[in-house]
């Protein structure tokens, strides 16, 4: 694909921000920022509720503009970009999505939408690519239903399909795991590890669940005032970086692998 | 129809209230309106308002024109009445604009909600039926009863009848070899005037055959087909509408439109002819100089 | 990965595995079937007996001819033009809204039409009769400017293109706004109101074939960009973000279909009036028939209104023959009908 050459050719962050401050009226979620995502990791967002997560992401996406400064996708500035160029980059998962009437294998064939354009029909590589997302999130059997008659955390994989037949080289997730049971949530984790690294995709997720959250390779931490830090999972545990974040104590420690949060009711 | 007992009743109550009170000028007038609803005026009213064009014609066909102090948007004959403020229509009356010009009746057509409200003002209200050619002599009988005039209500009456009759008499005469197929078109929809309408009455008496029949109702909405089947001789229709007659999908076959047989009036006509009222002999002649001119 | 951890949906009867597209051409082919036997009615059905029409179609006669082929085929086909553009109008509306109670006149554009009817009626004094023959720009452009003008005033309203909510509310508004300055213009002049009357309850009475040409001319026009655009409503479906995020040019494709839904509104009530429901209801008929894409919608929804609209306007000349009823209070009953019996089996499935 042609995102691998580009990511060997050029040597600047896929994702990057630059002095942003983005606000709601009076309220400013985003002061100033300016951050860079990490090429081919998964980068997690954690933070308290209301610190902006979610504003972030979707500012990274383009859908929120911001007030002052600049959001850089491969190098260029996001609002430069053609949206068919910017559809082949960079793929969306929201956190809410209304109930559609689609049939599953449709809704997975939109994510083909910035190759084919109008006009044009799905060819064997947009098929092979739907059937692809649709094995990997397991939703193949499902793929002649309604997405009305799906419960929540089936649509939520049916989306999640889309995303990855989008084949895109930047996947942007907010809340990808919300409606899923512990099992496929697990899932989706393996799902976006396995993109960033042998995908040689970039995922940045927002998720909410400290134990699924800190399954990524790269946190980004946000506190109600601001980035509190970025770096390693270990790193942020080190400096204490979470603790900073959600004002109480958290425990996480080292299991294996992963880690496991504890809240620490002590005082 | 309830009107004819009713006419009756009126006719010789007032009657009875003006022979004993003798010029009705100091005895109560009491009459009962189309609607059976009493009315009790200690004298003939001075200060009338008339919500219905027909109606103020009628009063000033009596001479009375000098005591109409309000009228309806609609009346505009004759010419003195254009200085009277006006009320509004019938439908939507500007009811401070009666009040404050303080009649001592108000003259109206059948409409439930204004009637409701000028009587709870206060005000006396007079309703009457005015669809036929019979409501025309019964509401000079009436308005006449109600204003002290009983004889030049007679007189007008009497009139009245004998214009029209002349009028239409001579009319059917002439007619009566050609008995020509007549079409009547109220209103664009296509609305046509049957023979029970009043329209529909006068092009009766005149001895033309209307398309429509009695039990279409006095103005039905029409198929258009229904007018090519019939195939008219002469069509009635406004000056606006006529020309686009011939654009109408199949009406170029109807002899009226294919002959250019077509009638139209212009307002101040068609008010002579849409009135029941006294200018009634007017609208028969109108109907009839246009008859001979274009009927076949 | 299993499917069915956790709570798994219950398959309802019509989402099995059946050869959907099979199905949908079944539909298809039953919409035009039934438009054709209603055109084959239309020619039977008026003032006339069934008998006496199959007479005249036996033996041929210049009056008979006249109702035939003048008066009922170009009626009944008009008819149906009409209804296919106002079931388009339809399914693009409840698409673009993700709406099922959206419908053609959401946006302001039939008081708008309304409007420029009025104006030209009073500033020319031209008759309502020739609202339905003039295949040129007048009336018919007084009405398609006056609906661009309502669905104008509406975008300007709801400040851009892109919030739903407050489009569909801005359209309320001007709904409402201009309906009261027709209304006033309309007191000024009784006669005016009286054929105003006639165009806001719906004809269908004075369709010829300059109406039918008219009429078919904008169905055929609007049908290939609205199937064109059709993949785009399907992502809306998805949310506006996610549309947003595929790619969709979000504000050009509302705009484009904003536009659709003026031309084909405007056409049909510049030539049968304001007529409600079978926009409503054309695309719920096939939803409920069977499950569709938005392309799909786009085929069928014009194909159902089209029948709707000649069945209605058949019943309006039958059921008080030689009279007739105002097409839009025969819909009205349909449509009516049908959405309570709609709501009424929803409420028994749940």
């Amino acid at each position: 694909m042609n995102s691998t050459v580009l990511s060997a050719v050029h040597d600047f962050p896929p994702l990057s921000l630059r002095e942003v401050s983005v606000g709601f009226g009076p309220r400013t979620v985003l002061a100033r920022l300016s951050l860079d995502v990490p090429r081919e990791r998964w980068t997690s967002i954690v933070g308290p509720n209301g610190c902006g997560k979610s504003t972030l992401l979707r500012t990274l996406m383009g859908l929120l503009q911001p007030e002052n400064g600049r959001v850089w996708l491969e190098g260029r500035v996001l609002a430069d970009w053609s949206r068919r160029e910017r559809a082949q980059r960079v793929a969306w998962l929201p956190q809410t999505t209304p109930v559609s009437d689609l049939l599953v294998r449709d809704c997975v064939a939109l994510a083909r939408f910035a190759h084919t354009g109008w006009l044009g029909s799905l060819t064997l590589s947009d098929e092979a690519a739907v059937e692809k997302a649709l094995l990997a999130t397991g939703v193949r059997e499902l793929a002649a239903r309604r997405l009305s008659t799906l419960s929540g955390g089936e649509r939520q994989r049916v989306n999640l399909a889309r995303l990855l037949a989008a084949e895109c080289p930047i996947l942007l997730l907010d809340e990808p795991t919300t409606h899923l049971d512990p099992p496929h949530q697990i899932d989706i984790a393996r799902i976006l590890r396995q993109q960033a690294h042998h995908g040689r995709g970039t995922v940045v997720s927002a998720i909410h669940d400290m134990s699924v959250a800190l399954l990524a390779d790269e946190i980004i931490v946000m506190g109600m005032h601001g980035l509190v830090g970025q770096g390693s999972v270990s790193q942020a545990l080190d400096e204490g970086w979470l603790s900073r974040a959600f004002g109480t104590s958290i425990k996480v420690t080292r299991s294996g692998t992963s880690y496991v949060w504890q809240p620490d009711l002590a005082e | 129809m309830r009107s004819r007992p009713g006419a009756l009743l009126v006719g010789l109550l007032a009657l009875v209230c003006t022979c004993a009170a003798g010029r009705a000028a100091d005895a109560p007038i009491v009459l009962f309106d189309s609607a059976h609803h009493e009315l009790r005026l200690e004298h003939p009213p001075t200060r009338i308002a008339s919500l219905l064009p027909s109606l103020t014609e009628t009063v000033c066909e009596l001479q009375e024109c000098g005591h109409l102090v309000v009228v309806d948007r609609y009346s505009n004959w004759p010419a003195s009445v254009a200085q009277l403020p006006k009320a509004g229509g019938l439908e939507d009356v500007e009811i401070e604009q009666i009040v404050s010009a303080r009649p001592d009746v108000v003259l109206v057509a059948h409409a439930p909600r204004v009637l409701e409200r000028l009587r709870g003002l206060g005000l006396v209200v007079f309703e009457f039926e005015t669809q036929r050619y019979a409501d025309i002599g019964r509401n000079v009988t009436v308005i006449g009863a109600l204003l002290g005039v009983p004889e030049r209500a007679a007189r007008l009456n009497r009139q009245i009848e004998d214009s029209v009759e002349e009028v239409a008499a001579a009319a059917r005469s002439r007619l009566a070899e050609r008995a020509p197929l007549v079409y009547f078109e109220v209103d664009s929809g296509p609305y046509g005037a049957g023979p029970q309408s009043f329209i529909g009455e006068m092009l009766g008496r005149i001895g033309v055959r209307n398309i429509l029949t009695a039990d279409l109702g006095p103005f039905p909405r029409l198929n258009p087909e229904y007018v090519v089947r019939a195939n008219p001789d002469v069509i009635f229709i406004s000056p606006t509408e006529a020309p686009h007659l011939i654009h109408r999908p199949g009406w170029e076959r109807i002899r009226a439109v294919r002959e250019q047989r077509i009638c139209s009036f212009p307002p101040a006509v068609r008010d002579t002819i849409v009135r029941p009222g006294p200018r009634v002999a007017e609208g028969y002649r109108a109907l009839t100089e246009c008859l001979l001119r274009v009927a076949p | 990965m299993s499917v069915t951890r956790g709570v798994a949906a219950q398959p309802i009867g019509s989402e099995r595995a059946v050869a959907r597209f099979g199905k949908f051409k079944g539909w298809v082919l039953i919409y035009i079937a039934v438009a054709v036997l209603l055109t084959g009615v239309s020619l039977v059905v008026g003032t006339s007996s069934v008998r006496t029409s199959l007479g005249w179609l036996m033996s041929p006669a210049v009056l008979s001819d006249a109702v035939l082929w003048d008066i009922r085929l170009p009626r009944t086909l008009g008819a149906w033009s009409a209804g296919a553009l106002l079931g388009l109008a339809g399914a693009i509306a409840q698409s673009v809204f993700r709406n099922p109670l959206a419908e053609p006149y959401l946006l302001g554009s039939s008081s708008g039409a309304a409007l420029g009817v009025t104006l030209s009626l009073l500033v020319t004094e031209t008759s309502l009769t020739g609202l339905a023959w003039l295949g040129q720009l007048g009336l018919t452009g007084a009405a398609f400017a006056g609906a661009c003008a309502g669905i104008t005033l509406t975008l300007a309203l709801s400040r851009g293109v892109l919030q739903t909510p407050s489009l569909l509310l801005a359209g309320v508004v001007v709904a409402f706004l201009l309906g009261a300055i027709m209304s006033l213009l309309l007191l000024r002049s009784p006669e005016t109101w009286r054929a105003m009357q006639s165009f806001l309850l719906g004809s269908t009475g004075f369709l010829g074939w300059r109406s039918v040409a008219l009429l078919a001319v904008v169905l055929a026009v609007s049908l290939p960009p609205a199937g064109l655009l059709s993949r785009g409503l399907d992502a809306l479906t998805l949310g506006e973000d996610t549309a947003w995020s595929l790619g969709i040019p979000l504000a050009s494709l509302r705009l484009a279909l904003l536009g659709l839904l003026s031309l084909t509104t405007a056409a049909s009530v510049s030539q049968v009036g304001v007529v409600g429901f079978v926009g409503l209801v054309a695309p719920h008929l096939v939803r409920e028939s069977v499950h569709v894409n938005s392309r799909q919608l786009i085929v069928a929804a014009p194909l159902c209104g089209g029948a709707l609209l000649q069945a209605a306007d058949i019943l309006s000349r039958w059921i008080i023959r030689p009279s007739e009823l105002p097409v839009g209070i025969v819909t009205a009953c349909l449509g009516g009908t049908y959405l309570v019996v709609l709501l009424w089996r929803k409420a028994q499935r749940e």
